[in-house]
């Protein structure tokens, strides 16, 4: 999962394109005889490869099962996301899937459903209150420890780390911060030398990066809780990369799988967007079928380093 | 009701210096009970500075303030109203959104439990409002009020916080005659209740109507407290500290030289209809009319600022396209606007600045500015018109009224206008400067230059003009030479479509105006 | 006109001259950015030993480019009395178009680079002809640039980051020693001072900013200088968006967002007044750099990324502070 700097504009970007997709399907929903099979998936944001490669998981297996997929983008904003799942409910859907922009401010939404008798699923973020037929997502808390011993590793097991986080307070942060932290304590002859944010952003990744590596010239890994940040980071260590500095990142990125084959990063723990999406799409076809769903669905996160990278590109 | 012989507010002997610069020296002032201290002087004067003092917003650096007798400190403007010190800014105090009852009862409004108390607030407004005999509804916001009721609402305001003592600076200013007239009922209405007031006005002809004394200044030096009876020239010589011969100093040309300006038939929606006339080298052409007969309109609309319906302006012979100030100025047009400090300066900008304004684009090369080449233009030109000034880096916010405009003079002087377009030249300028204007007027057109003067003041336009074009209703009601324009001929002209336009509506009215 | 030297004058006028001391406060006030800006590298200096290295203070340029390529551009229209909240959004678009046409299209390198330039002026020319002739206030026509903007270039990139060509690419990295994003900075640092204390241009910026109608009624046209005020800010919010860019050697459709409000905080704290007629590049710069110098003092000193955010915010709160402290004073 990959949360994205919250910002002023794009909360307005996508409402035309919603509202003309909230109306497209009313619509047609109206002309219909008999009644389809309708799952609704509300995502947090399009702006983010990461939520559009586990869109098209869903569509793809959407499709394979002949289910109406009505996709919804709240543009990380959670008011837009609570009205587009209140919708959802006037609509009588026979599942919605919710990925949260936000874990508590869903839940108002989640307790609706539940009132409404439509079965949520939650993908990626969990919902803090109100029952959830189904969580899926991938285990944020290993994959940062999968993301320490990586590292430890190719350090030879001591040295001094960089952590550069994501946006503070966000749960995908605190969960792969918690993951690195707990995994490189196996190691005491690693330290972490600064923990500095840079917003999962780019740019931002770079100018902290710059930084911290002038503060701490001694540090030979940086750990960065997204692949946008890492790749910021690849472009401050410019030579160092992959050589003297090892850099490990997470998601998977398209750009951040190419990085791990070219050398200038160490690693990326890959999440498997798709198949978050695909899942969610099979637990809520149980559920439509009258079966049980699984009350969690752990997708695995695979640590991409150069010997498997391959498979991933 | 305190005795009549101490007085309601002393301020004695007190200065004022802000960094080396002494505003207020060494001046006394009394204002008693049921009595009008009017407060004279030119611009910088300190009469500002002094009821700043009154009202809490300045402290004096020497000497001491006195209510009833007793000596007083005031701190700050609550203090001063505390002793029943209230001020009437020239600039009201009012919010226009809000309705005139809540206005007057504004920042004590009647409450319970914070929910606001509609019928005491009401109550309050009332009693205030019948005070001073103003009849409006309680519920209209304020901003739908014409200035002048504003003004008593305001008024009200300070009453119905048992002010005894009323600061009126310039309430007059923006007041047409009646309105004038009403004030001054409620100002002599409160002088029968005791009440004292301040009064500043820079229009001679109000102070003997309801002023009881006189206090002059000058310079931030206390000149003389005289009768308010006092003749008008022995008033000015006692402001300006020296004898002015002669107010209007206008010279008319021997001669009508050749027609610079003409305007055909010049129209404009509701604003102003037909409106033709020339002006000719070395001439003064006076514009007349009452406020929102359309002289400003038609100033604007011939400079190019606004467009017109129809007709044409021609200058020197060529025709000026509408709509298109750049032009007009290339062609040798300028305009002193009606309102200095929005319309005619950049107050946070230079002097040297302001002057070269008009001549920035024409005397460029490549999109540069020719900085050196504006300023000592710039610098030749205000020395000619004799601005005072520290330098032309001062910015133009500290200049006095009367240098203020004549930088906005200074800019056209330096854009070479022939003719030069001034609506409401010597507002707020002071009586000494204003002779200065005039002389720049007659410089002006004895190089064979044409000015069109509009002027709210009669005696300004009497004095000044060769010609006077009166205008009423949008429409140029007559044309009348110098010699035979009276301010009752002008004035019978000025209402002459207003009434005619009230008792007929046949269009054939319409020509009864026109100049021959 | 010969000379009007009148017997009657006034014998002394006095100008409201502010005293000495009231000079240096005012001089203090109008550079209150550059005193904070020195106590502040001093106390990082004190602080971390690491701040006042060679590397250390290119790096701060380098960061500080961006912010200050788009707050020159924002200089031009703030002290127009305007406000242009599209920028961050201008720099992104002109970014991506760039890329876009390089990568998809194919299109040369140093074309790409002029492609970057041409939209985000043409952005900005957008929004300054709403604003000049659709008398939109700038406020509402640069939030709708913005989402215009920002929205297309998510459409163009389909969310994702498009790799940029070489030409852009050399935007971000260095001639030699050169870093080229400082020298861009220094580039456009001096076209921004050039334009206003040089040409008819920034003087009747000035004028507009000061009193619009004064400006009009001397022959301006003043809705023409609108329409190239905003153009010259997306102009250089095109060119900061492929500093950006080219740092990153990608466009990213989420590039620049916020980064409206640094601008915006860089020419206020310079010294500008949001009310307008007053503003410096060199006090922009000093604001862009003293920006950097605070995010970059807080990594050296890992400052919790928690306070990172309070510090900026009091920063900027501080800097408007002045902004009001100055109008009062000079009232």
């Amino acid at each position: 999962m990959n949360t994205i700097t919250q910002h002023l504009n794009s909360r307005r970007d996508f409402l035309a394109l919603t509202t003309a997709t909230v109306v497209g399907v009313a619509l047609t929903g109206c002309n219909r005889g008999e009644r389809p099979d309708r799952i609704t998936l509300a995502v947090s944001t399009q702006t983010n490869p990461f939520f559009v490669q586990l869109i098209n998981g869903a569509e793809t297996e959407a499709e394979a099962q002949d289910i109406e997929l009505n996709v919804q983008d709240a543009s990380d904003d959670a008011a837009r996301q609570a009205d587009q799942i209140a919708t959802a409910i006037t609509q009588d859907v026979d599942v919605v899937i919710v990925n949260p922009t936000d874990s508590d401010a869903v839940s108002v939404s989640v307790e609706a459903l539940n009132e409404a008798g439509i079965p949520a699923i939650a993908v990626d973020r969990d919902a803090t209150s109100g029952e959830l037929a189904s969580f899926v997502a991938s285990d944020n808390v290993a994959g940062g420890t999968q993301a320490a011993r990586t590292l430890a590793e190719a350090l030879g097991k001591k040295g001094e780390v960089i952590v550069i986080q994501g946006v503070p307070g966000s749960s995908a942060s605190r969960d792969r911060g918690k993951g690195f932290t707990d995994g490189i304590k196996e190691f005491p002859d690693i330290t972490i030398a600064a923990q500095q944010t840079a917003n999962f952003d780019r740019a931002e990744g770079l100018d902290v990066a710059t930084n911290l590596m002038q503060a701490h010239p001694e540090a030979v890994g940086i750990f960065c809780e997204n692949d946008e940040m890492a790749l910021g980071a690849v472009e401050a260590l410019g030579a160092r990369a992959g050589k003297e500095v090892f850099v490990v990142g997470f998601d998977g990125t398209v750009e951040g799988v190419q990085a791990v084959a070219d050398g200038s990063m160490l690693a990326t723990i890959a999440q498997q967007p798709e198949e978050l999406g695909k899942q969610a799409v099979l637990e809520a076809i149980k559920l439509i079928r009258g079966d049980q769903a699984a009350p969690e669905v752990s997708v695995d996160v695979v640590t991409v380093t150069e010997e498997n990278v391959g498979d991933y590109q | 009701m305190p005795d009549q012989r101490t007085p309601l507010l002393t301020l004695k002997s007190v200065s004022k210096s802000f960094g080396p610069v002494k505003v207020i020296d060494d001046v006394t002032v009394d204002v008693r009970a049921g009595e009008v201290e009017v407060l004279l002087g030119e611009n910088g004067a300190g009469k500002s500075t002094l009821i700043k003092m009154m009202s809490g917003i300045y402290q004096p650096d020497t000497g001491r303030i006195l209510v009833d007798g007793q000596p007083v400190h005031l701190p700050d403007v609550k203090a001063a109203e505390a002793h029943g010190i209230a001020t009437i800014h020239q600039e009201l105090n009012l919010v226009p959104q809000l309705s005139v009852a809540e206005n007057i009862t504004l920042g004590r409004t009647p409450q319970r439990f914070g929910v606001v108390d509609k019928p005491r607030m009401n109550a309050v407004a009332r009693e205030a409002l019948e005070r001073i005999g103003l009849d409006v509804p309680l519920a209209k916001p304020v901003g739908e009020l014409g200035v002048a009721r504003q003004q008593l609402v305001e008024i009200a305001k300070a009453l119905s916080q048992d002010a005894r003592l009323l600061i009126l600076d310039e309430p007059t200013a923006a007041l047409t005659g009646r309105e004038i007239d009403a004030l001054f009922e409620v100002v002599d209405d409160l002088k029968r209740r005791g009440v004292g007031m301040v009064f500043i006005s820079h229009h001679l002809d109000e102070i003997p109507r309801i002023g009881d004394s006189i206090s002059v200044l000058r310079d931030g030096q206390f000149v003389a407290q005289v009768p308010a009876n006092t003749s008008q020239d022995n008033l000015i010589a006692l402001m300006v500290g020296r004898d002015i011969d002669d107010q209007f100093p206008r010279k008319r040309p021997e001669e009508q030289g050749e027609p610079l300006l003409e305007v055909q038939g010049l129209s404009s929606g509701e604003a102003f209809e037909d409106v033709n006339f020339s002006v000719h080298a070395g001439e003064v052409l006076g514009i007349a009319g009452l406020v929102g007969a359309g002289r400003t309109e038609v100033l604007r609309a011939i400079f190019g600022v606004d467009p017109y319906d129809s007709g044409s302006v021609t200058l020197q012979g060529k025709a000026l396209p509408p709509h298109d100030v750049g032009r007009s100025i290339a062609e040798g047009l300028g305009l002193v606007p009606e309102d200095r400090k929005s319309q005619g300066l950049v107050l946070d900008a230079s002097v040297g600045d302001n002057a070269g304004l008009a001549t920035l684009r024409s005397t460029s090369k490549f999109g540069l500015v020719d900085r050196s080449g504006q300023r000592s233009r710039a610098q030749v030109v205000t020395d000619q018109l004799a601005v005072r000034m520290a330098g032309l880096d001062q910015p133009i916010r500290d200049l006095s009224g009367g240098n203020q405009q004549k930088v906005v003079f200074a800019r056209w002087v330096m854009a070479d206008a022939k003719v030069l377009l001034l609506d409401e030249p010597t507002r707020g300028v002071d009586v000494g400067a204003k002779v200065e204007i005039y002389e720049l007027i007659n410089e002006i057109t004895s190089l064979g230059g044409a000015v069109v003067m509009v002027s709210s003041e009669l005696p300004e336009v009497l004095g000044m003009s060769d010609r006077v074009l009166v205008m009423s209703n949008g429409r140029v009601a007559g044309v009348l030479d110098a010699d035979d324009a009276t301010e009752d001929s002008v004035m019978a002209l000025a209402v002459s479509e207003v009434t005619s336009a009230v008792t007929a509506s046949e269009p054939s009215t319409k020509s009864a105006g026109t100049p021959s | 006109m010969t000379a009007t030297a009148t017997s009657n004058t006034k014998p002394a006028d006095r100008p409201n001259r502010p005293s000495g001391a009231a000079r240096l406060g005012q001089w203090a006030m109008n550079n209150g950015a550059l005193v904070g800006l020195i106590l502040l590298c001093l106390a990082l200096f004190i602080a971390t030993p690491d701040f006042l290295k060679l590397d250390n203070l290119v790096n701060i340029g380098i960061q500080a480019s961006v912010v200050a390529i788009m707050a020159f551009g924002m200089t031009f229209v703030i002290v127009t009395a305007g406000i242009d909240l599209s920028v961050g959004a201008v720099a992104a678009l002109g970014a991506m178009v760039s890329a876009y046409s390089f990568s998809t299209l194919g299109l040369p390198g140093i074309l790409t680079l002029f492609i970057g330039l041409l939209i985000g002026a043409l952005a900005g020319a957008i929004s300054g002809l709403s604003i000049a002739y659709g008398k939109l206030p700038a406020f509402i026509a640069t939030l709708a640039m913005m989402s215009v903007a920002r929205g297309l270039t998510l459409v163009i990139s389909d969310g994702t980051p498009i790799p940029t060509s070489g030409s852009v690419s050399l935007l971000g990295s260095s001639i030699g020693a050169f870093p080229v994003p400082i020298i861009a900075m220094v580039i456009a640092g001096l076209l921004c001072w050039f334009v206003l204390s040089r040409t008819v241009l920034g003087r009747s910026m000035y004028a507009i900013g000061g009193n619009e109608e004064a400006a009009r009624l001397s022959g301006l046209p003043v809705k023409r200088i609108l329409v190239t005020v905003y153009a010259l800010a997306g102009l250089f919010a095109g060119l900061a968006g492929m500093v950006l860019a080219g740092r990153l050697s990608s466009a990213g459709p989420q590039a620049g967002v916020g980064y409206e409000l640094d601008a915006i905080a860089a020419v206020v704290i310079g010294g500008a007044s949001l009310s307008g007629g007053s503003g410096r590049a060199t006090g922009t710069l000093v604001g862009a750099i003293l920006l950097a110098v605070i995010r970059n003092g807080l990594n050296l000193l890992n400052v919790s990324s928690f306070w990172q955010q309070v510090v900026i915010g009091l920063v900027i709160a501080l800097a408007v502070g002045f902004d009001v402290l100055r109008r009062k004073t000079a009232r």
